[in-house]
Order: structure tokens, then C-alpha cells, then sequence
């Protein structure tokens, strides 16, 4: 049941995605509800796989690498169903919905099994945690695609082609916004997600060298960026290009502690 | 009945003859009634428009062309005949014209939406002489319009060098409204781009020139402010549309004077279109970071970029109205066909039932048993002839090519409606779709 709910979503993010490309294919816009119902359909699906998985195991999708990658995957996909759904924009599901499938296909391939269990205040605690820090860096995932559409989008106004992209991406300053936004949401996730972490890591004297190294950077990043766009007042190309630098960084970092990690089941 | 449009157009007559045959707004109603009196048309619509004058036809008795082409060689004077610059379209054809006119495929510049309005005014103009026929026509035209723009991009992109400078700004900006931007020159060019910039809601522009009195009144005609052309550079910094429009033989823009500017305003870009020939701005301005730099021939180009996209469109918009006008003449034809076959068949029936009376006149020994069988025969034999005309009749009319059956059937039947058959002018509108 929760195989076949996730085979389902992936085709649904992966038949949004196909609809948001329409245009490159034909010189018409976009079919923005059709879009938004689709990915909307995905998400219900998606979420009907999670609830079996908290019926049969009787714990939130969030320890375990299997779960937790399908909880952030859904997490992406609502997170640019409501970017969507707010801006009437759906050129970024190119991007995040193919990211929303990828994850929930990888979490099928290495099995909805759930990690060691915490209970009581220390499972809330836990639970708040690892929600917070998928939202803070699904957010920050966000920003980074908005980034990437205005480096190519940029890249093409630049050098004075007027093709598909000019006529179907958004204009560059809605890029730009949707950057910040997501860059200062997923600030304000991390943080407390962060801050849940450690304060449970002195509490409980427990803690995982490797994943809090990774998580501190992840927070540096989206920290950093916060700073230069809210402080600084970095926006447009800076912002855009310094959010895919720290962004991969982040993504390179962690597929490094992966390999490197003796304990990967740990380790997200 | 038949359906006809005939007129000129931009396509057919040039602009000295089309102005000449211009019907104005005004004249409208009276232009229909003697148009009415004279071809004996039972409906009537104009459209008039810079690049066309038309006349929509429902025709009566006799035919309505040469009333129309007297109508107009008239407007034209010097006894020149109209019909020499015009065209005339039948039924589907007719019906076609007026759905690509209407959807802007017929204009001068493909896809624009203006002509959508004026045949919505067109229609209401002539409403005191069109009836179902053609306030079918009409409406339908103008859903179809709706469609095509819905279904293809044949209205989509700029289509001007103004718009396009705007539609380049709106891609770096999206709304303009709130932005600021900066004039320099006081030509005509820059006028109509001001103009545009404005009417997009830019909250401060300002205009520089050489010839400051000029920019006074450029700018006073669109609420801008003026400056001097040596004090515009330290404003730079604020604006976030340059556009350059002077006569300047050299450039007049360089890095330099870009360059300071672009660091006092951070990561924001600026968008500068140089609409100038020879050009205003050095080409090096466009390699500063967060700068973009778009000359005449890069609006040219969107220009043409759109349009050839609008061009690829056609054949979809064409199956649209292919589609449309099937439906429409399927309804026309319907509206036709259903009062004849009455006719038909009541007429029919009178002959049997005289032929019927005057037989038994002459059967007179017949018991009533065999007088009933005489009249069920009659009655089996009138049905039987009847039925294969009446069943190809309803399937021509289902399909659209019913029209010419009705006529003949008319023709040679000598029919006329009978009481209580439904006319077209009886159709009431809410039927009309």
C-alpha cells in the first residue's frame, strides 16, 4: 500500500512537472490549475502513504532514512504547492517537483523502515525537531531552485535571446522574491529545529558528531544568506548565485558524511 | 436564405480608398436602413474599422451584392467602383470571415485585440436591423475571438518596439508600477515610449535633454519632471529604467558614467534601452554586472521573435474556427430545415386528402371497411415517399450542409411557411448559444 501510494506520487510529481513544461513545447502558457491539481493530488497521496506508515508503525515518518526522505519530499512538494498556489507561478515545479519525485523514489528504494524509537516529551522533542529541520531545508532547497531559474533566466537576458525561457519564466525580480522568502523561512526553521537538537543533545547527553557538524553548516549557510539579504541587503544575482554555492556546498557535504559516516544509519 | 459578407479590406484596397468608403459611427443607423430599403436584406450589420468597411448580410429575395457595391462606389465618388477593390464570402465563408476578422487574424498586425472590440460595437451598432441569423453570428464570433486567444498564443507578446521595450523591462522588474525611470531626449520616439512607461504606472520618470525647454514640455505632458542634461548622470542611481532616445550623432552613455552608479545602488539592476539610432549607450555599459542593455535591434527582434510565434499559431486558430463555424452552420441550417419539412410534409398531406376526396368520389359503392383501407394506402404511400427526403433532410441539416437542400426543397415544392412555423426572427436570444 505504501509502495504503490508512493509509485503513484512520483507520477503525479513527475506529470506536474511534464505540465509546467508545456510551454517549451508549444507557445501557450502554462495550465496553472491543472498544475496546482496534480501536484495537489500527488501531495494527497503522498500523504495517505505517511498516514499508513504512522497506522502500521504507530510513530511519525521522520527517523529512519526511508521516512524521513519521503517526509521531506512531501514537505518540498507542499512548500511549492503554496508558492504556487500564492503567486499563480508554476514554472519552479521544473525544478522541485522532479526533487519532491527523486526523494520519494529513493525512500521506496531503501525501505519505509522506521529508526530506533523515542518516546514521550522526548519523542515530541524529537519529532519537532526533525520536522522543523525537513521544512528549514526543504525551504532552503526552494531557494536554491528560485536561484538557479534567475541564473539562467539572467544568463539569457544577458546575451539578448528572447526563446522559450524569456517568454516563460517568471521576470526576474518574482525569482528574486520567492529567494528571500524561502531563504528567511528556512532560516527561521532551522534555527528552532537546530536549536530543539542541541538543546535535546545536552538534556539526554546524546548526539551524533557527524550529523550535528552537518546540520551546524547547513544552518551557517541559510544564516549567512539571511544575514546578506536581510542585514547586507544582498538580492538579484549575488543572492542568487551565493544561495546555489551554500546550497550545494550543504548537498556535497552531506552525501561526504555519508560515505564517511561508520554509523550511516544515524545519519540521515 | 443566404449569408454574405462583402466589403474591402487593408488586404484589397489602399488606405486612400478604404478612407474614402469608411462608414463613421454616426452614420451607422442611417447608412442600414437605406442599405435595408434598398438590397431587400432581411438582416443588416456593419463593420467599420481603419482597415476594413463590411457588410454582413441576410439576404431576402434577391440578391444583395450589387446594392452594397453601389452603396460604397457612391462613398468612393469619380464613379469608381467599389466591387474592384472588395471581396464578397457566401454561407461557411462568410461565417469564417468574421470569426478570423473578429479572433484578429484578418488584421494588419496579427492577433491584435482591438478588433475584437470594435466588432462588439459593430454588432450593437447595427442592432436595430440584425436579427437571430447574424446577432448569432456576432456573439459568436466574439466567444470565438475569446477562444482562439485562449487556446493559442496568436495574441500573445509584444507586437511594437514600445511595447516591446516595456515587455523586456517587465521581464527584469515584473510590474513597473512604483519604478522609477529616466528619458533622455525629447523626440518623438521618446514620447511614445514616456508614454508607455507611464501608462505602465511608473511612479517617477524623468526627462533630460540638450534643449531644456523641450523636456519641459514633454514632461509637463506626462507628469514627469525635467532636468537638465548635465544634471541627470548623479540620478542614475535611483532609476530603475534608462531609456535613450536622443539624435546624438556618438554615444552619449558611457561606462564611466554607468559605472558609479551601479555601485550606489547595490545588487539592483538596471534596465536600459537604448531606442536611439545611431546608438546612445556604449557596448561595454552592457557588461557591467546587474546592467541590461538592450538596443533597437534586440526590440526588433522580440518583435519579430513574437509575431513568427503568433504566424506558427495560425493553423490551431484556423481548426478553432473551422470547428466554430461547423457548429454555427449546423444551427443555421437546422433553424432552416425544421419549418420547410413542416410545410412539406403538411402540404403533402393536403394533396393526398383532395386527391383522396375526389377518388372516392368516384368509389362511392366502397363499404367503409374498404374506404378506411383506400385512405390507409394513401397515407402508407404518402409516408413512404416522404420518409427518405425528410430523413436525408434532417441528417444534411445535423451535419451543416442542409442550407441548399431547404432552398431547393422551397424551390421546387413552391413552399411557403406555414402559420405557427418558428422564422428566425422568432428565435429568441437566450437561444443564441
Amino acid at each position: 500500500m505504501i509502495a504503490l501510494a508512493h509509485a503513484v506520487a512520483i507520477v503525479l510529481y513527475l506529470a506536474a512537472a511534464g505540465l509546467a513544461a508545456i510551454p517549451f513545447a508549444r507557445p501557450i502558457r502554462a495550465p496553472v490549475r491543472s498544475v496546482v491539481w496534480v501536484l495537489a493530488a500527488g501531495i494527497a497521496i503522498h500523504a495517505v502513504a505517511l498516514v499508513q506508515f504512522v497506522r502500521i508503525h504507530n510513530e511519525p515518518p521522520l527517523t529512519g532514512l526511508g521516512p524521513a526522505m519521503s517526509f521531506a519530499a512531501v514537505l518540498v512538494a507542499i512548500t511549492l504547492l503554496t508558492v504556487e498556489a500564492l503567486a499563480r507561478e508554476v514554472s519552479l515545479t521544473l525544478f522541485a517537483a522532479p526533487l519532491a519525485a527523486l526523494l520519494t523514489g529513493f525512500a521506496s528504494l531503501v525501505g519505509m523502515v522506521p529508526g530506533p524509537e523515542a518516546n514521550g516529551m522526548r519523542g515530541v522533542w524529537l519529532t519537532s525537531h526533525i520536522a522543523l529541520s525537513f521544512l528549514g531545508i526543504a525551504a532552503f532547497a526552494t531557494a536554491a531552485g528560485a536561484g538557479v531559474m534567475y541564473l539562467v533566466e539572467r544568463r539569457e537576458l544577458k546575451s539578448h535571446r528572447f526563446g522559450a525561457i524569456f517568454r516563460f519564466f517568471p521576470p526576474l525580480e518574482t525569482l528574486d522574491r520567492v529567494n528571500h522568502v524561502a531563504v528567511v523561512a528556512g532560516w527561521l526553521a532551522l534555527t528552532v529545529g537546530i536549536g530543539l537538537a542541541s538543546s535535546y543533545a545536552l538534556e539526554y547527553r546524546t548526539g551524533h558528531a557527524i550529523k550535528m557538524v552537518w546540520a551546524y553548516s547547513a544552518w551557517l549557510a541559510v544564516t549567512a544568506l539571511t544575514i546578506g539579504r536581510v542585514v547586507r541587503g544582498w538580492c538579484a544575482h549575488r543572492a542568487a548565485m551565493l544561495t546555489n554555492v551554500l546550497f550545494a556546498g550543504v548537498v556535497v557535504l552531506y552525501i561526504a558524511f555519508r560515505v564517511i559516516d561508520p554509523l550511516k544509519g544515524r545519519f540521515l | 436564405m443566404a449569408l454574405i459578407v462583402a466589403g474591402l479590406s487593408h488586404h484589397t484596397a489602399p488606405i486612400e480608398v478604404r478612407e474614402q468608403v469608411a462608414i463613421a459611427a454616426h452614420e451607422t443607423p442611417r447608412v442600414l436602413e437605406e442599405l435595408a430599403q434598398t438590397t431587400g436584406a432581411s438582416e443588416l450589420a456593419l463593420l467599420s474599422t481603419c482597415n476594413r468597411t463590411e457588410l454582413y448580410v441576410v439576404e431576402g429575395d434577391a440578391a444583395a451584392t450589387p446594392g452594397i457595391w453601389a452603396h460604397l462606389s457612391h462613398r468612393l465618388g469619380g464613379g469608381a467602383d467599389a466591387a474592384a477593390y472588395g471581396y464578397v464570402r457566401r454561407d461557411r465563408e462568410a461565417a469564417a470571415h468574421l470569426y478570423r476578422v473578429a479572433s484578429g487574424l484578418d488584421s494588419m498586425i496579427l492577433g491584435e485585440a482591438q478588433i475584437q472590440g470594435q466588432v462588439r460595437d459593430a454588432w450593437e451598432a447595427s442592432r436595430s436591423t440584425s436579427r437571430a441569423i447574424l446577432n448569432r453570428l456576432f456573439q459568436s464570433s466574439l466567444l470565438v475571438a475569446s477562444r482562439v486567444r485562449t487556446e493559442t498564443a496568436v495574441g500573445r507578446g509584444a507586437a511594437s518596439v514600445s511595447s516591446a521595450a516595456v515587455q523586456l523591462a517587465k521581464k527584469i522588474f515584473g510590474s513597473l508600477t512604483g519604478r522609477r525611470a529616466m528619458v533622455l531626449g525629447a523626440g518623438d520616439m521618446a514620447e511614445l515610449a514616456l508614454q508607455c512607461l507611464v501608462g505602465e504606472g511608473v511612479r517617477t520618470a524623468i526627462v533630460a535633454n540638450r534643449t531644456h525647454e523641450r523636456a519641459v514640455t514633454l514632461a509637463e505632458r506626462h507628469g514627469a519632471q525635467a532636468l537638465r542634461y548635465d544634471d541627470c548622470w548623479p540620478r542614475l542611481a535611483d532609476v530603475d529604467v534608462l531609456l535613450c532616445s536622443t539624435a546624438s550623432p556618438h554615444t552619449i552613455v558611457a561606462r564611466a558614467q554607468v559605472e558609479p552608479a551601479m555601485r550606489q545602488r547595490g545588487d539592483r539592476p538596471l534596465c536600459i534601452l537604448d531606442i536611439a539610432l545611431p546608438r546612445d549607450v556604449a557596448d561595454d555599459v552592457g557588461t557591467l554586472d546587474n546592467v541590461f542593455l538592450y538596443d533597437l535591434d534586440d526590440l526588433r527582434s522580440v518583435v519579430a521573435t513574437n509575431l513568427e510565434r503568433r504566424r506558427q499559431e495560425l493553423p490551431t486558430a484556423e481548426s478553432v474556427i473551422a470547428e466554430e463555424v461547423e457548429l454555427y452552420w449546423q444551427w443555421v441550417a437546422g433553424l432552416a430545415a425544421v419549418p420547410v419539412l413542416r410545410t412539406f410534409r403538411s402540404q403533402m398531406n393536403q394533396v393526398r386528402e383532395d386527391e383522396l376526396a375526389r377518388a372516392l368520389k368516384k368509389l362511392a359503392h366502397l363499404a367503409p371497411d374498404d374506404r378506411a383501407a383506400v385512405d390507409l394506402f394513401s397515407r402508407a404511400l404518402m409516408n413512404k415517399f416522404l420518409h427518405e427526403p425528410s430523413v436525408r433532410l434532417r441528417a444534411a441539416s445535423a451535419n451543416g450542409h442542409g442550407l441548399a437542400l431547404v432552398d431547393a426543397l422551397r424551390y421546387l415544392f413552391a413552399l411557403e411557411p406555414a402559420d405557427g412555423d418558428a422564422q428566425p426572427e422568432d428565435v429568441p436570444e437566450s437561444e443564441s448559444r
